[in-house]
């Protein structure tokens, strides 16, 4: 008897030693696209995480447990996406940060919301939210947001006669463009032509010539910087002397450093840049990020996702509890918005991020932007 | 008519890159009967080495001299490259059964590959603007400088290729070497010299096509040899791989279809219509256009 109380008080120990190293930390994963052709974004992402998880470790942590930030490359394919998701989860972690992609962000969707894993994306297609998960939260705004703005400043603003809306095949930029079509309809407007293009191929100039043939008074382009810096680069070069308008996912440097020289005038629609932004508390950021990686952030959507990521920690930590249910429950239900560094961040229902605003930057000769709309 | 014309400048320009590239296979296959998988990756790397050349060693420079300099450089350093691959991954398998070479060549494409993303990291890199945005138009066509340059400058290396395997002593060689390496070897000519050589004239071609690439879409990423390479020998095997006029040709007739069909039908289906054609001219041609020359095949 001696014997097996002894046992039992020896495990009763190794138990009380062992239990707070299992939940010692709150995991945070990231899922983002390191390598391949948004790595920049991805590692944007992944940096902005790790400072934010830094400073709050700094600070004690959350209700007294420090962040491990566990991060997958998505290399921003829909199939590694999934791979990711089954890891991440298989390791416990509580929320995810991530993708950047929208393909990326709904091949990972279903795994987490069988989990139950908060995740937290600023992927903006409208097929998102539409699935009903409630694990999902959407630190940008909507492509049905920006389609409608986009519409406006087109047929209304600019009063285009001739508009021609070029994506790729991507759930992002192809939801986009149809979005934008749809809202260019609405308001009267005249599409003379819809394309649509591969990502990476590189060569549009087969495509532009036959657009050129329409003579179009602007392009719209729905994709990503890395195709939209090229297709401006070769619409100059054709001599298509129409605007050209990128959507949201265009908005990076590298955007003018493709399309060099051609760069100049060409329109970009987005919330506004990181370095405009009023918020203290975006200033007070971007300066540690400055000084922590030497770089400004690679655009707005690293910190949509840091945005996403204090929304739901200030939810665990109003909740006092790492319950995932309960803290959606209490975001989708604050009565105030938490202040961000992209703004005021709340949630709607169905994990949409509340509000939203758009403004027209123009590319200066010098790579710089202007704002030339406000909404 | 206009948009015929634009189109058939647009395909020549693309058509040109291939064929450049699609010389570097043919001309190892006709004389190793070897497809050097690794020969694109070998053109995206070409790519980044112009890029640091540019940077470090140019000091970003942007004269004329300098850019021949990146050239001849580039080239250089890539012949370099070419020779030490044929010297690590294919020499030590000339005896091997054909099979044994194919699995070395995929493995060195891939290790070419992950080795440009470990030296210039995953993500895009941007090529600086060094041939000025001048253009030239004709009635409704554009033609920019650079597609000028990069046509006139594949047609004068072509040319002279062709020339050289045609008219000189070491052009012989090769011709005789492709023919049967045993007989060659017989007859005094150094068969190894002859496929080093074949290296160093395929890899700096394909160096040029990797800065074509480079300076005409600025944007380089370091997978991006994969869907050059595929291309290329697709051409290869159209124009009769094994057959440098047939490269030449290939490549120019593989980037004509290419933009008519993104032109006129959808450049959604233009990869698509890319491989019926092959599978069209394999059937009817299994040689391909020019077909494999049987006296000579370079």
């Amino acid at each position: 008897m001696k014997r097996l109380n002894r046992l039992m008080l020896a495990l009763a120990a190794v138990c009380l030693l062992a239990a707070p190293a299992l939940a010692d930390t709150l995991k945070v994963g990231v899922q983002a696209p390191i390598t391949g052709s948004y790595a920049n974004e991805g590692q944007g992402i992944d940096n902005g995480v790790r400072l934010l998880a830094e400073q709050i470790n700094a600070k004690g942590g959350v209700l007294g447990k420090k962040i491990e930030v566990i991060t997958c490359d998505d290399q921003g394919t829909a199939m590694a996406a999934a791979i990711c998701a089954k890891d991440l989860v298989n390791q416990g972690v509580k929320m995810v940060i991530g993708s950047y992609t929208s393909t990326c962000a709904e091949a990972a969707q279903k795994t987490y919301f069988d989990a139950g894993v908060i995740q937290t994306s600023d992927g903006t297609a409208d097929s998102l939210t539409e699935k009903g998960y409630w694990t999902f939260l959407r630190n940008s705004f909507p492509n049905s947001a920006e389609a409608e703005f986009a519409a406006n400043y087109m047929v209304k603003v600019k009063k285009y006669k001739r508009i021609v809306i070029i994506s790729d095949f991507s759930t992002y930029a192809d939801g986009l463009a149809n979005a934008t079509e749809a809202a260019v309809k609405k308001l009267g407007g005249n599409v003379v032509s819809r394309d649509k293009i591969k990502a990476d191929s590189q060569n549009f100039t087969p495509v532009l010539t036959r657009i050129k043939a329409k003579n179009p008074d602007v392009i719209f382009f729905a994709g990503y910087y890395t195709d939209g810096g090229q297709l401006r680069a070769q619409q100059v070069a054709l001599g298509i002397k129409a605007d050209f308008i990128g959507g949201d996912a265009n908005d990076n440097p590298d955007f003018a450093k493709l399309a060099g020289s051609a760069a100049k005038g060409a329109y970009i629609v987005n919330v506004p840049s990181p370095d405009v932004l009023p918020y203290d508390i975006a200033k007070s950021f971007i300066a540690a990020y400055k000084k922590k990686y030497g770089i400004m952030p690679a655009s707005i959507w690293g910190l949509m996702n840091i945005d996403g990521m204090r929304a739901i920690i200030h939810g665990m930590e109003q909740t006092k509890s790492f319950d995932t249910k309960k803290v959606v429950e209490y975001l989708k239900n604050m009565k105030e918005p938490l202040p961000g560094i992209t703004g005021p961040i709340a949630f709607a229902e169905d994990g949409n991020r509340k509000g939203g605003s758009y403004v027209v930057k123009m590319i200066q000769a010098d790579g710089s932007y202007k704002h030339v709309y406000v909404q | 008519m206009d948009i015929f014309l634009q189109q058939l400048a647009n395909g020549l320009t693309i058509g040109s890159m291939f064929a450049l590239v699609a010389l570097g296979y043919t001309m190892v296959y006709g004389v190793m009967r070897l497809i050097n998988f690794a020969h694109g990756d070998l053109v995206a790397a070409s790519a980044f080495v112009g890029l640091t050349i540019y940077t470090q060693v140019m000091g970003q420079a942007t004269s004329l001299a300098a850019v021949i300099a990146i050239f001849l450089l580039t080239a250089g350093v890539m012949a370099c490259v070419g020779v030490l691959l044929e010297r690590l991954a294919y020499r030590p398998l000339r005896t091997a059964p054909r099979l044994s070479a194919v699995v070395s060549a995929l493995g060195a494409s891939l290790v070419i590959q992950n080795g440009v993303m470990l030296i210039w990291g995953p993500q895009m890199r941007i090529f600086p603007e060094l041939v000025p945005q001048v253009y030239y138009t004709f009635g409704g066509v554009v033609i920019s400088l650079m597609q000028v340059i990069i046509l006139v400058l594949s047609l004068v290396l072509m040319i002279a290729l062709y020339l050289f395997v045609e008219k000189t002593r070491m052009g012989a060689a090769i011709r005789a070497a492709s023919i049967d390496q045993d007989a060659a070897r017989l007859m005094g000519i150094n068969v190894n010299q002859i496929i080093v050589l074949i290296f160093v004239i395929g890899s700096s071609l394909g160096a040029v096509g990797g800065l074509f690439i480079g300076l005409y879409y600025r944007g380089i990423t370091f997978n991006m040899g994969w869907q050059y390479g595929l291309y290329a020998f697709i051409a290869a095997i159209i124009g009769g791989i094994g057959n440098i006029p047939g490269a030449m040709l290939g490549g120019m007739l593989l980037g004509l279809f290419n933009a008519f069909i993104a032109g006129y039908v959808s450049s959604t289906w233009a990869d698509a219509f890319t491989f019926i054609l092959l599978i069209v001219i394999l059937i009817v041609r299994p040689t391909g256009i020019l077909g494999e020359r049987v006296a000579e095949k370079v």
